[in-house]
């Protein structure tokens, strides 16, 4: 049934519907109306959960990674300053292969303070061996945090479900919500691998030398490769009784374009429409969603942009001393392919500036007006 | 998502597909149990499952273990809940209406936002039970061969049958009057004690196999009688004489009992016109309640003391007030006339002298203020005492709620004839002391009498416990009383106390309907359920939760600690809500 959601709570909706089990979670803005959502939830017993109340998201990430050491499902959210908390937990949760979904809405990090939309904060956490995966409206956020939970549970992986402050968390737009029986036909209750056995106790989290942590870290790398094959037939599934399907990533326009624009999050929105006008006047533009950050997926983007003439990578994140960080993994993807395009790199819409039709434009006029970049990144929408 | 101009899109290596059933989960986890590694060793404090006392328990002159009965009731065990009470008081429908409930002034709740409604949970279980036949009462334990007789079948005299008879003994009840009950019966009015109440109770001793024969009033010389047939006494009639007021006029007052009496047995009660009441105590204050309920058009309360220093209730003197009557204070009765038109009154002005911090106040004339007022009635409730017939023996052991005295035949005065603290709680303290009194004087003699009663004192206050008596040395716990710094109030959000389901002054005085009401079931469950059990095992299982070694084990309800593995951390000690549970030094 359509039902009238801010993304905020297109994600908890999902969480009741899959039946997690353990949350745990400190509020933060533009966070805080997921778990606020869910703890009315456990108090009403719409969600039969135990909902863990916690001093700070390292402890909420700790809390999770007992309960999910214990066989069961579970589910926290988080948002900037808290997510650099989690840092160390969330190594932590990755190598012990739980299977932790995360909710994690983009805010830029202090100082100075913000509360607005930036990516820094989740990309900042691309070498913790979490999934990452980037919604573009309300529809996408409910269906990857259901997806979520099936592709964490099948690799022992941890998931982060990442959207846009504001701009998702806190704009309402209709979402179909499925029946309870729908959404198990879909996703089966949890069936962990790893368990607790108090008759039989074992350390979790052990010393681990030379000779085998090499290996489990080969094996975390497994896993990851193992999501972009899988995530196709999590879609399959999730296609055939939703009818929906995103893919890791999505290529507008992409045959014939001469330039490509690269972008994630709702500024996909933006530039969908701004494409589609760009073609209506016959400019061969196109636009490359990327949905999964990590597992980066390599191969899709080498085949979608092998052949073109120019890519403009839109980054709503910034490393400093660097580059925008989609620009760096395009780049990186794009080294090892013969006469690979240029890759032009542009910085917009950081703390919540808004990423407008005419930005996008902007974009593209400047990359069709050079034949290569002439720096690594242009901050778009500021002086200088 | 698409609009036609979307790529198709696919891996290139489709050799790369994965059996999903085989992705390899490596962990750093130990192939064998850790069981193997003896933490124990490290230990040097030990954590024991150490029950205590709770607050209220230690206040509760019947000591109830009323920590106990709320976790039961909290878990809907509401018939289990009721023999904890039974255990230590026959009396639950009436204790939780009439009882001053010092439970809750005792309560460690109070410290956290509200103490727990502890009498009105009382008043619900006992409610529950008094359609049910058995069940809840306790085990009677064999015949011991012998009699009691007791004389008067009020409060005390009932309780001292009920515990003697759960104790072995056969009872006789002897009362004057032609139905049982005491003071509850004919002194309190019926809006606080409805009379079915105190049957149902009363049937429940009989049920026990007590035997009450009313109408049959025994003297001092019928006591000798009684010594032919029986092996022990008790006596528990009662203050049955009202004080008189020693005032020129004093012909002219009204008793305040007496009239109690009459509106509980007659119809032709009624009042006209305006009353005075004399009097700062429990029946001063039913005696105006039940003179407006009788028609009276202003009824004027006058005491000599200070209001703070009236022994009534504080609830029921706001409530008196609230249902229109006027309470005058610091005047004294000097004398009474009779007028053309009704009596006339006059007091004198009183003040308080000496007032060196609390207590009641010495109060003294002040000066010569006198007032005059003109009334239709004047009645008086100022104190009874006992018939002088009941002499007290000289060779007699006092205990806190009772007498001893050790002739021929063993006999014990109590209730309101030795108690300072005059309610039914403090009546069933009393029998209940005098039960095991003469269990004891009968199997151990009356040498160590007070040593025995001692043992089975109920944390440092007065009251004694049956549970203990029964179960013999080995305590179910810690004479220790829980204090608030005790509880892991994490454990416990705060919540409102319940609140009270009451009919409003105006409607209430029409009539003699009960004026408060029997908690609701989801009520009562809910306000159970904001005890902390100060000192008592609720089977929440955090300490099994929270062992780091998994070291505590269950066997049916029974929590157990392997010594072997628990390293004295102390952390289920800690997270124990309700302090059931103690660190102890390991012996070096």
């Amino acid at each position: 049934m359509k039902k009238i959601l801010e993304g905020s709570h297109a994600v908890s909706e999902a969480v009741r519907l899959a039946g997690v089990q353990v949350v745990s979670a400190y509020p933060i803005t533009p966070q805080t109306h997921i778990v606020e959502a869910i703890s009315n939830d456990c108090a009403s017993g719409a969600l039969d959960a135990r909902f863990i109340c916690v001093e700070s998201e390292h402890s909420a990430m700790a809390a999770l990674i007992g309960a999910s050491s214990g066989g069961v499902r579970t589910f926290t959210a988080t948002s900037s300053q808290g997510l650099a908390l989690m840092h160390e937990l969330l190594h932590w949760a990755s190598a012990a292969r739980l299977p932790i979904v995360m909710a994690e809405v983009n805010r830029a990090l202090a100082p100075g303070w913000n509360i607005w939309m930036d990516q820094t904060d989740s990309l900042a956490q691309r070498d913790t061996g979490w999934v990452q995966l980037y919604c573009e409206d309300g529809q996408e956020v409910f269906d990857t945090t259901l997806q979520a939970f099936m592709l964490a549970e099948t690799v022992n992986l941890p998931v982060m479900v990442v959207l846009d402050a504001f701009y998702l968390s806190h704009t309402y737009e209709p979402v179909d919500i499925p029946s309870r029986e729908t959404v198990d036909r879909f996703l089966p209750p949890y069936s962990p691998k790893i368990v607790m056995d108090t008759a039989n106790p074992c350390a979790f989290g052990q010393m681990a030398p030379p000779g085998v942590y090499m290996e489990m870290r080969r094996d975390i790398q497994n896993a990851m490769e193992a999501v972009g094959e899988l995530f196709e037939g999590i879609e399959n599934r999730f296609d055939g009784i939703f009818n929906r399907r995103y893919g890791p990533v999505e290529a507008v326009g992409c045959d014939d374009a001469e330039i490509i624009m690269i972008v994630s999050g709702t500024a996909a929105g933006t530039c969908r429409e701004v494409v589609a006008a760009l073609r209506a006047n016959g400019e061969k533009a196109g636009m490359l969603k990327i949905k999964m950050f990590r597992p980066f997926p390599v191969q899709l983007i080498r085949e979608v942009l092998g052949s073109v003439g120019k890519v403009a990578v839109v980054d709503r994140n910034f490393s400093f001393g660097a580059s925008g960080i989609f620009a760096q993994e395009v780049r990186a993807s794009l080294c090892n392919v013969k006469d690979h395009p240029p890759v032009f790199g542009y910085i917009a819409g950081l703390g919540g500036k808004d990423i407008t039709p005419e930005t996008i434009e902007e974009i593209y006029r400047r990359t069709k007006a050079e034949t290569m970049p002439e720096k690594e990144s242009v901050w778009v929408g500021i002086d200088g | 998502m698409s609009n036609g101009l979307n790529t198709k899109l696919k891996y290139r290596n489709p050799k790369q597909i994965l059996n999903l059933n085989n992705i390899s989960v490596y962990t750093s986890r130990s192939t064998t149990t850790t069981k193997t590694n003896k933490t124990g060793t490290w230990r040097f404090l030990r954590p024991e499952y150490r029950e205590k006392t709770a607050p209220c328990s230690t206040a509760c002159p019947a000591g109830t273990d009323i920590a106990r009965v709320e976790s039961l009731a909290a878990h809907g065990k509401e018939i289990e809940a009721l023999g904890t009470i039974l255990m230590e008081n026959p009396f639950p429908a009436i204790c939780g209406r009439v009882c001053f409930h010092p439970c809750e002034s005792g309560c460690n709740r109070g410290a956290y936002d509200q103490p727990v409604a502890i009498q009105r949970i009382e008043r619900y279980l006992g409610d529950t039970a008094l359609d049910l036949t058995g069940g809840a009462v306790p085990e009677i334990q064999p015949a011991n061969g012998r009699r009691a007789a007791i004389i008067g079948a009020g409060p005390a005299g009932l309780s001292a049958a009920y515990f003697l008879r759960i104790l072995g003994f056969s009872c006789d009840v002897y009362e004057a009057k032609n139905e049982p009950g005491g003071i509850m019966r004919w002194g309190i009015p019926a809006y606080r004690l409805p009379k079915r109440v105190v049957a149902a109770e009363v049937d429940r001793i009989t049920r026990l196999g007590v035997k009450i024969h009313c109408g049959t009033a025994v003297d001092p010389a019928g006591c000798q009688d009684l010594f032919e047939e029986f092996d022990a006494l008790f006596l528990g009639c009662g203050l049955g004489r009202s004080i008189r007021l020693n005032i020129p006029g004093g012909h002219l007052v009204r008793d305040g009992l007496d009239y109690l009496h009459t509106v509980r047995t007659s119809n032709h009660s009624d009042i006209d016109g305006t009353a005075v009441v004399i009097g700062g105590g429990n029946t001063a204050v039913d005696l105006s309640r039940t003179l407006i309920r009788k028609g009276a058009v202003g009824v004027t309360l006058f005491y000599r003391r200070r209001i703070e220093d009236m022994p009534a209730f504080g609830d029921e003197v706001k409530r008196a007030v609230q249902e229109g009557v006027r309470v005058v204070t610091l005047a004294s009765p000097a004398r009474i006339e009779s007028g053309d038109r009704g009596k006339i009154l006059t007091l004198q002005s009183m003040k308080p002298v000496g007032m060196t911090g609390g207590g009641r106040a010495r109060v003294v004339p002040d000066g010569g203020r006198l007032t005059q007022i003109q009334t239709d009635h004047v009645f008086m409730a100022v104190g009874a005492e006992a018939d002088p017939i009941w002499q007290e023996s000289n060779r007699s052991v006092k205990l806190s709620h009772c007498r001893l005295s050790t002739g021929d035949r063993p006999v014990i005065t109590g209730g309101d004839l030795t108690n300072t603290t005059r309610s039914v709680p403090d009546a069933v303290a009393s029998g209940k002391q005098a039960a095991m009194a003469l269990d004891i004087f009968f199997k151990e003699g009356a040498a160590n009498l007070e040593q025995c009663l001692e043992k089975n004192r109920i944390g440092n206050g007065t009251a004694l416990s049956m549970e203990i008596y029964r179960k013999g040395p080995r305590r179910f716990n810690s004479p220790e009383v829980v204090a608030f710094d005790g509880i892991n109030t994490d454990y416990f959000p705060e919540s409102e106390r319940t609140p009270e389901s009451v009919v409003p002054p105006g409607e209430s005085t029409r009539s003699f309907s009960e004026i408060h009401q029997t908690l609701t079931a989801t009520d009562a469950g809910r306000e159970a359920r904001r005890c902390f059990n100060c000192g008592i095992c609720t089977g929440c299982d955090n300490c099994r939760w929270f062992c780091p070694e998994i070291a505590v084990t269950v066997e049916g309800k029974n929590r157990h600690i392997e010594t072997d593995w628990c390293k004295g951390c102390g952390i289920c000690v800690t997270e124990c809500p309700g302090n059931a549970m103690t660190l102890v030094e390991e012996p070096p």
